[in-house]
């Protein structure tokens, strides 16, 4: 039995170490996410000419087709996005979990490289694939099909659906493998054939899921920046018009694409408020008595749905395996070759070796302060509930709804003047990657955290062991797992980080995304294949990590 | 000197009074428990002298030693947990080698002292083991190793057996008794079985809404409750409240319910026109025929056959009232609807105030 609340566990009200850990948090808020972030909102207020607080900005929005069109186009990419990502998702997931499919995890391996590989990679195979002279649209034209050309809603939306789908096919397949078969056992009991179960019993159960995905999908499209950069050409959307817009506006205030950057918080805001509404109403607690059966389907039924899943999975890993393959193609100059060579990694390693070591360095740096950070104060979070922490906690969850763009934006006006200079540092590209990735860090660690029995910390602290040693000796080897999964992770996303580091960056903190970013505007494909190649055979290799030492499924991969 | 004395506790969550008015004194190297139902403070009281709360007023002393401001991990208390907080990522032999690690004692020590405290629970080669490989009982002997070990200079016990099945629930008791009684350390056991409190307990303490109701040995409390609510709590008791006639004859006084007469000890009952009369199940006596004393008629509503026992349940007046039978004969067990008799023994009657729920007079049968 437990009497009433547990309230100010094991310290009582003395202050310690604990409290210093909150008020750094509140500083890490205020610092990095409300100072920037209000600077955002203060010049979209301001009249570029004369300076003073007014609406010119915000008229010449809502009045001009130019910046209503990235709106509507943001809208509608990001809506036809979650569509295709369903539409493959849902049946991916239903046959993988329901019928027997051979080599299903290695489906799940490639569909979640496709989703953590870095978004401009697919976007810029996908040019080589059915660019003007892609190979896939010359086969496509030999038997007759002309595809619409790939710059523009097309191919953002190909790349963007290929590339995010497995949030809802990972989603939904965890929702199905949960279900408790006697509900469906029941269904056909009371005499529902299996079409009128799926509809009515088991597409419900899912349908949470699959929303949640679906919400994530439509988020990631939404404030997605690689993809449109790189294959949107004439087609803007709001992260691509903002940044246009910030690179136009040097030498000026940044009114308008503050103001875009507003509008494109507010549309996140929006989705992540949903999500959460949507994610605290409807659950469907599971006892998992009856784990679902796999059933083996025979002969042409069988052949179907190997085809299906291994042809959704196959599209999605095209763009990476075509990354790889010209990466050892011979180039001269920007120009491909017959045959094969290292001549592209050559290129890297002795031009840019620069470019790749910032990359693994900031990593390195931003993924220690993320996981040390995040578990002190995910740690506060799960442990000590008082009113500072209940404050705290909402607003840790900024960077969720933050694109990288606008932090971006953010960042650069807020650290280029007075009180705090970091403009051209690499500290401020670190920064960017800490802040984008914390709240990630700190719900992982808190989510960790309630797994484990606060009763084992009292009985450190009951056996005379002090609160700083019970931390040491207990919860922290008790957490260790989830914290190093969860910063290998973050490793991951910030190596491929390009949002926001590319309106950050100067020569000398070049990293690889930007580096490739840049080939790619160039025509220099070899370097970026190559560059690219490396950032994929990190991510498969943190990936391999992940699931061999630390026994964490894919869902590790859509939660962090 | 008491081991542990509570003075004046407070303590409460919000809204909600946790303790209130809480006096304790517990003897050195007694058994001592703390019994009531979930919410009555039994386990703030007790996370309260671990220092795992800190209460709102009043003094806690060890030893003599005010302890009011000593952190958790300075007290040396000794807690075995409900869901027995053994650490996963550690053996057996780590988790009991823990406070004594804490405390610097040396290696040929901690080797020593484990043994001892693993062969007194019954896991001698378990050292290896990790807590996963463990049954919910030998995880708790784990616990009890662990937290008397480092002797402390109490044993605080939160529930510990409340998440085993009932047979290992009834070993483990026997066993935690032994141990605490072979070490001499003093112990606060908290639990709201109060089969578990009666066999286990030097004394109780029977707690409700943040009060101590009684202290007592388990003989007093179950014999001799102060209120309706300890004597509710603690077994099983039949309450009937009954109309005074007026006047008192020898020490007795005449009381009627319906159409049954009953004649109540009369001490403390002067000027009260109503009593709730109680008597336990198993005080009945079978009525003769020509009619007994204090005799009890009423339609049999249910017959449960429990083995050892057969369970009546009477409706009496339009009060419900139950019967223990011990040794029941199929051939004596009455129907369904039947009409039966039975007779409560002045001696064995219980009287309370129905305002106050005291307890009027003294005495009850031991």
């Amino acid at each position: 039995m437990s009497s009433g609340v547990r309230t100010s566990r094991l310290h009582g009200h003395r202050p310690d170490i604990w409290s210093l850990v909150i008020f750094a948090g509140f500083a890490i808020v205020a610092i990095f996410l409300i100072y920037p972030l209000f600077d955002v909102f203060r010049y979209s207020f301001l009249d570029k000419v004369t300076k003073t607080l007014s609406l010119s900005n915000w008229k010449t929005f809502f009045s001009k087709a130019y910046y209503l069109r990235a709106f509507w186009h943001s809208i509608l990419i990001a809506l036809l996005t979650t569509f295709f990502s369903m539409v493959l998702g849902i049946p991916l997931a239903f046959f993988t979990t329901r019928y027997r499919i051979r080599g299903t995890n290695l489906l799940n391996t490639l569909s979640v490289l496709a989703l953590l590989s870095p978004t401009f990679i697919g976007a810029y195979s996908w040019i080589t694939m059915l660019g003007r002279n892609g190979f896939l649209r010359l086969f496509f034209q030999s038997i007759g099909i002309n595809l619409p050309p790939i710059y523009g809603a097309f191919g953002i939306v190909l790349a963007d659906s290929l590339q995010y789908y497995p949030f809802i096919s990972l989603m939904t397949a965890g929702a199905l493998m949960t279900i408790d078969r006697s509900l469906e056992e029941a269904s056909e009991n009371l005499g529902a054939r299996s079409m009128k179960t799926f509809f009515s019993v088991t597409l419900p159960m899912i349908l949470p899921s699959v929303t949640g995905g679906a919400l994530i999908v439509f988020m990631m499209s939404l404030s997605n920046f690689g993809t449109p950069m790189i294959i949107g050409g004439n087609y803007l959307v709001l992260p691509t018009l903002a940044y246009n817009l910030y690179t136009s506006e040097i030498s000026q205030t940044p009114g308008m694409a503050s103001t875009v950057s507003i509008v494109l918080m507010l549309c996140a805001s929006v989705v992540i408020v949903l999500q959460q509404w949507l994610s605290s109403r409807r659950k469907y607690a599971s006892m998992l008595v009856n784990r679902p059966v796999v059933k083996r389907l025979k002969g042409i039924k069988s052949l179907l749905a190997h085809l299906l899943c291994y042809f959704i999975v196959f599209f999605s890993t095209l763009p990476l395996a075509v990354i790889v393959y010209y990466s050892f193609r011979k180039t001269s100059g920007p120009v491909f070759k017959p045959g094969f060579s290292l001549d592209s990694y050559r290129q890297i390693f002795f031009d840019v070796p620069k470019t790749v070591m910032n990359s693994f360095l900031y990593s390195l740096i931003a993924v220690l302060l993320i996981a040390s950070v995040g578990t002190l104060l995910g740690f506060v979070i799960a442990r000590k509930r008082n009113a500072a922490v209940r404050v705290l906690d909402p607003l840790l969850m900024i960077p969720y709804m933050v694109p990288g763009t606008v932090l971006g934006i953010g960042f650069i006006v807020a650290f280029n003047r007075p009180p705090i200079i970091l403009s051209g540092t690499a500290t401020i590209i670190v920064l960017t990657y800490f802040i984008r990735r914390l709240p990630y860090s700190v719900r992982s660690a808190a989510s960790i955290l309630k797994q484990i029995d606060p009763a084992l910390e009292e009985a450190g602290i009951n056996l005379g062991s002090p609160p700083g040693r019970t931390f040491r000796t207990i919860t922290l080897p008790l957490m260790q797992g989830g914290i190093i999964s969860g910063a290998i992770m973050s490793w991951v996303t910030s190596m491929n980080e390009l949002s926001a580091s590319i309106l950050l960056y100067v020569g000398k903190t070049m990293t690889m995304p930007i580096k490739i970013y840049l080939s790619v505007a160039d025509g220099y494909f070899g370097t970026a294949s190559a560059m690219s190649t490396i950032l994929l055979v990190v991510t498969g290799l943190s990936m391999f990590i992940v699931n061999k030492y630390f026994n964490r499924g894919s869902d590790t991969f859509i939660a962090a | 000197m008491a081991s542990i004395q509570i003075v004046d506790m407070e303590k409460h969550f919000g809204e909600v009074q946790a303790l209130s008015g809480v006096n304790l004194e517990i003897e050195k190297g007694e058994f001592f428990t703390l019994l009531g139902p979930s919410g009555c403070g039994k386990t703030t009281l007790l996370r309260t002298i671990a220092g795992f709360y800190h209460q709102d007023k009043g003094d806690i002393y060890i030893d003599g030693e005010l302890i009011n401001n000593v952190p958790a991990y300075q007290r040396n208390t000794g807690m075995v947990f409900q869901n027995y907080a053994v650490f996963p990522h550690m053996t057996v032999f780590d988790n009991v080698a823990y406070g004594l690690r804490v405390r610097k004692l040396s290696k040929e020590e901690i080797s020593r002292k484990v043994s001892a405290a693993l062969k007194s629970v019954h896991l001698e080669g378990y050292e290896r083991r990790t807590p996963d490989k463990l049954s919910g009982g030998q995880q708790q002997r784990v616990g009890l190793a662990r937290a008397m070990v480092i002797q402390p200079r109490v044993l605080l016990f939160d529930e510990p057996l409340s998440n085993l099945d009932a047979k290992l629930r009834i070993e483990m008791r026997e066993e935690i008794r032994a141990v605490q009684k072979s070490l001499g350390i003093t112990s606060i056991y908290v639990t709201h079985d109060q089969e578990e409190a009666l066999v286990i307990s030097d004394r109780i303490a029977v707690m409700q809404q943040g009060v101590i109701q009684q202290i007592g040995k388990p003989w007093e409390i179950y014999r001799n409750p102060q209120n309706t609510f300890v004597a509710y709590f603690v077994g099983k008791i039949n309450m009937l409240t009954m109309r005074l006639d007026e006047g008192a004859e020898q020490g007795l006084r005449r009381a009627t319910l319906g159409n049954l007469s009953f004649l109540v000890p009369s001490e403390g009952t002067e000027g009260m026109h109503e009593v709730i009369a109680a008597f336990r199940p198993e005080d009945l006596i079978e009525a003769a025929k020509e009619g007994s004393q204090n005799e009890i008629t009423g339609i049999l509503k249910t017959v449960s056959f429990m083995g050892s026992l057969a369970r009546f349940e009477l409706n009496v007046e339009g009060q419900e009232i139950t019967i223990d039978r011990h040794r029941p004969r199929e051939a004596d067990m009455p129907q369904k609807g039947a009409a039966v008799s039975f007779a409560v023994p002045t001696q064995s009657m219980l009287l309370f105030d129905p305002k106050t729920g005291r307890r009027i007079g003294k005495g009850g049968r031991r």
